[in-house]
């Protein structure tokens, strides 16, 4: 008998299917002469394109040919029907392998003859994570589903609390009894099926120590919000969690992060999908998503607009931080993205760029957590001041 | 006025006599040069004694320290296979100087037949011995043995012993012994350089020496072809000059001036002739000896800047060879890559002349600074005076980066010019002048094995690259056999492997990999 979930296994049977019929007509071409060639949509940022009218990044057509008996492609041919031979197997074997185990499991020493020299050489099928990574990246886009699909797990990340029961795997987990804890969104959201939900909105946070604060202090009861914090730099995961949360509960997205270029690139992440992954933004991204803060008028204040800053002379005197040159060139870097060429963007890069000045969220909750429960969130969705 | 008095001077002299008071003129400045001159006299004569008469060379020298005591006389011992000398002409051959079978108007190694005399005179005065031959013609009944000094003041030999053996076996060739004052340790490397040099431009011969220390050194015969026996040739028409011209027409048997251009000289025909006369004003039918001193300098002038006149013949003078030159190269120097080219014959001064250039490169020879040059003129080595040779200047003037080459290099240029007049550069006759004849000729030689190399190390380059390439998808072969075996239901791996080799042999043009296990040793 099989302890399995039923998704799980449906999902096998699937990815084993997709990779059999990719590298099949591989094999059929070789046994008839013809050279092999995987033909691969380039993830390059020329080959990203911002769908202005969906709000996303999306991988475009540009195709990569990678023939086997070209000397300058072969190392990457093989990696990539290394990984799909390492992930074919794994999906037969009813495993859940991370992406270093594929690391691992990949890895081995050729030795080989150099004909010139007659010497033994040896060489590694990889040597370094990230030359495995980028090829499961390439089946990915090969056979057009995600490594989550293929049943590739991850490091977890991403938390989240709130009013709301789902069903993981086969048992129901109820999101509001979770303690002091949270529930770890899983590598695989994609199994996971909602099941009731008492909220009106959700709210994104980039520090998991400001997420902890405000889930202890009752947060999401007092307001009726799900609370969900990225840890930073959001994995695919908690992505694809937030925007299943937007498209099938139709509920607003709010994203709060750091006053910097850092903590800008995050919320466009979540809004419109990353550049080296652009193939997936089209699953992952949540164009409606907002920016709720902390914006540079929060700090600085706005004659133009006629807003008063949330923190005075003296505060901002002690909880802002310099702007090094790495976050100088980052903000400049981002001014070129199309989708931060928007009238208020280019205004929040701009007074940045003036004042080089960066301010972490912290900074609110040293000015009193009451401060940015009950005032400053609340009262910014409540006037709708957000960046779209 | 001064060179009548210095003639008058030179009368009152015997030639042994003179060189006896100017040995330096010859080589013989000193010990260690001595030695080396000896050797190199006397191993020049037994070539000569051999190739010429299509004979190939067995050449065994024998250099001793003589006793214990005096660790600066040393003993040559030198013996050919050659022809061998006649008894009559022994004495004279060596006691006398300036008589030698050599006066004839053909190439050989030696001009005057002189050296191997000096050394004679020069072991005589330096250790007061006599020198001692053993010869035996090719259809002589006996061996003869002399024991024969040169009386300096008389110029002629002293026979202070003879000997005369039946006999009883075919041999035929020359031994000839002789004692003198040298510096071994001083000559060691120019002796050992002269003989490796030697090798290579005569792989025909065989050559063994046995040297003071008594370590003995067997250069072996590499081919049995030989170059062409220099022959003697009628004169070609540019190389006469109008005193020459003179006493030519004096001399002649030639009843018309039309039949002596025709019968006297090589390159000229009946067209040719016509031609030559017609555009010096002058008439067929003219008797020789009626020309006026007029007439001959227009005539001279006239075969002077006649473009159409053939390039003198080839046949009277012996160059190597191309093939001889590179197994030559290839036998001692033991290099990757080896060619050589012999030019057409051209002319300097009216004085036929064939260059030829050699080029080695790599293998076991060692990485230089510069091209290591190889120098030789009508077969011998010349290994002094390097810098003042107009082949060493052509080697350094050609930017060999051009070529392929970046040094320091593994690389050894070998250029030989062959002539009946060899222009050398002063009297030691070490170096060839800057004759622009020459110069363009060396230049044309030189670049041309040069592009040869190139061309070679172009074609390995692009190998090599082929050889990488396949290199670098072979050794992933087995990976993406097994990878897709795996995925792929009933698909063997040997299959797919056998597959994708085949594929990449059809893409190789310079080689093909018969089995992947060629490349790929193990997968860990």
């Amino acid at each position: 008998m099989s302890y399995m979930s039923a998704v799980d296994v449906k999902a096998r049977k699937k990815a084993l299917k997709k990779i059999e019929r990719a590298f099949s007509k591989l094999v059929k071409d070789i046994l008839s002469g013809k050279a092999p060639t995987l033909v691969i949509r380039k993830r390059t940022l020329a080959n990203t394109v911002f769908d202005a009218e969906r709000g996303l990044l999306r991988i475009g057509n540009a195709t990569l040919r990678r023939s086997f008996l070209n000397a300058g492609e072969a190392k990457k041919f093989m990696q990539t029907v290394l990984i799909a031979s390492i992930i074919h197997e794994a999906l037969k074997n009813d495993e859940y392998p991370t992406i270093r185990d594929l690391y691992y499991r990949g890895k081995h020493t050729i030795r080989f003859r150099d004909l010139v020299t007659s010497r033994i050489r040896e060489e590694n099928t990889w040597d370094e994570q990230k030359e495995s990574d980028s090829v499961i990246r390439d089946l990915e886009v090969l056979i057009d589903m995600l490594r989550e699909e293929m049943l590739i797990l991850s490091k977890e990340k991403g938390k989240v609390v709130g009013d709301m029961r789902i069903k993981s795997g086969d048992d129901i987990i109820d999101l509001s009894k979770m303690g002091h804890g949270a529930y770890s969104i899983e590598p695989t959201p994609d199994f996971i099926e909602f099941k009731d939900v008492n909220a009106e909105f959700v709210l994104v946070i980039e520090k998991d120590a400001v997420f902890q604060q405000l889930h202890r202090a009752g947060f999401w009861k007092k307001y009726k919000a799900l609370l969900i914090t990225s840890a930073g730099q959001p994995d695919r995961a908690t992505r694809r969690f937030v925007r299943r949360l937007s498209d099938e509960l139709g509920l607003p997205i709010y994203i709060l992060t750091d006053a910097d270029p850092y903590g800008w690139y995050i919320y466009s992440v979540f809004k419109v999908g990353s550049i080296t992954l652009s193939y997936e933004s089209e699953r992952l991204a949540t164009p409606s998503a907002r920016f709720l803060g902390v914006s540079m008028i929060d700090i600085f204040g706005s004659d133009k607009l006629k807003k008063k800053p949330y923190l005075t002379e003296a505060e901002r005197k002690n909880y802002i931080i310099k702007a090094t040159d790495t976050d100088i060139k980052r903000a400049k870097e981002l001014k070129s993205y199309e989708w931060f060429r928007t009238k208020r963007w280019l205004e929040e890069i701009n007074i940045f760029l003036k004042k080089k000045a960066k301010l972490e969220i912290e900074a609110l909750t040293s000015k009193g957590l009451r401060f940015l429960m009950d005032t400053y969130i609340p009262e910014k969705i409540e006037t709708g001041d957000w960046i779209a | 006025m001064a060179s009548e008095a210095t003639a008058e001077k030179f009368r009152a002299l015997t030639p042994s006599e003179f060189f006896y008071r100017n040995r330096e003129l010859a080589g013989f400045s000193n010990p260690a040069r001595a030695l080396y001159q000896a050797v190199r006299e006397l191993v020049e004569n037994a070539l000569d004694a051999t190739d010429p008469h299509g004979i190939h060379p067995t050449i065994k020298v024998i250099l001793q320290k003589v006793s214990a005591e005096r660790d600066n006389i040393f003993s040559i011992s030198v013996e050919d296979n050659g022809i061998g000398i006649p008894s009559a002409q022994v004495p004279r051959a060596f006691g006398q100087l300036l008589y030698s079978s050599k006066y004839v108007l053909r190439q050989t190694r030696g001009m005057f037949g002189l050296g191997a005399k000096m050394a004679v005179l020069y072991g005589q005065m330096t250790t007061g011995k006599s020198v001692e031959v053993l010869t035996s013609t090719i259809t002589a009944k006996n061996i003869y043995y002399f024991n024969i000094a040169i009386d300096v003041k008389t110029n002629t030999p002293i026979i202070h012993e003879k000997g005369v053996y039946r006999k009883n076996n075919g041999w035929h060739g020359t031994v000839v012994k002789l004692y003198l004052e040298g510096d071994w340790t001083r000559s060691k490397s120019k002796i050992y350089e002269y003989l490796k040099r030697t090798a290579i431009i005569a792989p025909y011969a065989e050559i063994v020496f046995e040297d003071p220390d008594g370590t003995i050194t067997y250069f072996e015969r590499s081919t049995r072809k030989m170059p062409p026996p220099p022959r003697e040739v009628k004169p070609h028409p540019k190389g006469v000059d109008i005193e020459m011209m003179k006493m030519m027409l004096k001399a002649t048997k030639a009843k018309t001036l039309l039949e002596f251009l025709i019968k006297e000289f090589q390159s000229i025909g009946e067209v040719t002739a016509r031609r030559l006369i017609k555009n010096a004003g002058l008439l067929p039918d003219m008797k020789p000896h009626e020309l006026s001193t007029e007439d001959v300098e227009r005539l001279v002038r006239v075969i002077k800047s006649d473009t159409k006149i053939k390039p003198p013949s080839a046949n009277h003078l012996s160059y190597v060879g191309e093939e001889i030159i590179k197994v030559g190269l290839k036998a001692i120097l033991k290099p990757e890559f080896v060619t050589a080219v012999t030019r057409k014959p051209s002319v300097y001064e009216g004085h036929a002349f064939i260059v030829e250039a050699g080029l080695a490169y790599g293998g076991e020879i060692q990485p230089e600074d510069r091209p290591v040059l190889y120098r030789y003129a009508n077969k011998i080595p010349l290994l002094y005076d390097e810098g003042a040779d107009v082949a060493r200047k052509v080697v350094d003037r050609i930017d060999w980066s051009h070529y392929g080459v970046t040094f320091p290099a593994p690389l050894v240029i070998l250029v030989h010019i062959c002539s009946t007049k060899v222009p050398y550069k002063g009297v030691g006759k070490e170096s060839v002048a800057d004759v622009p004849e020459v110069e363009h000729e060396m230049e044309l030689a030189i670049r041309e094995v040069a592009r040869r190399l190139k061309r070679y190390l172009s074609k390995k380059k692009r190998e090599r690259e082929e050889a990488e390439r396949a290199v670098a998808i072979a050794k992933y072969i087995p990976d993406v056999a097994r990878g897709l075996a795996k995925i792929v239901n009933n698909v063997k791996e040997e299959m797919i492997e056998k597959e994708l080799l085949k594929m990449l042999n059809m893409k190789l043009k310079s080689f093909k990999i018969n089995s992947v296990s060629d490349v790929v040793v193990s997968i860990e």
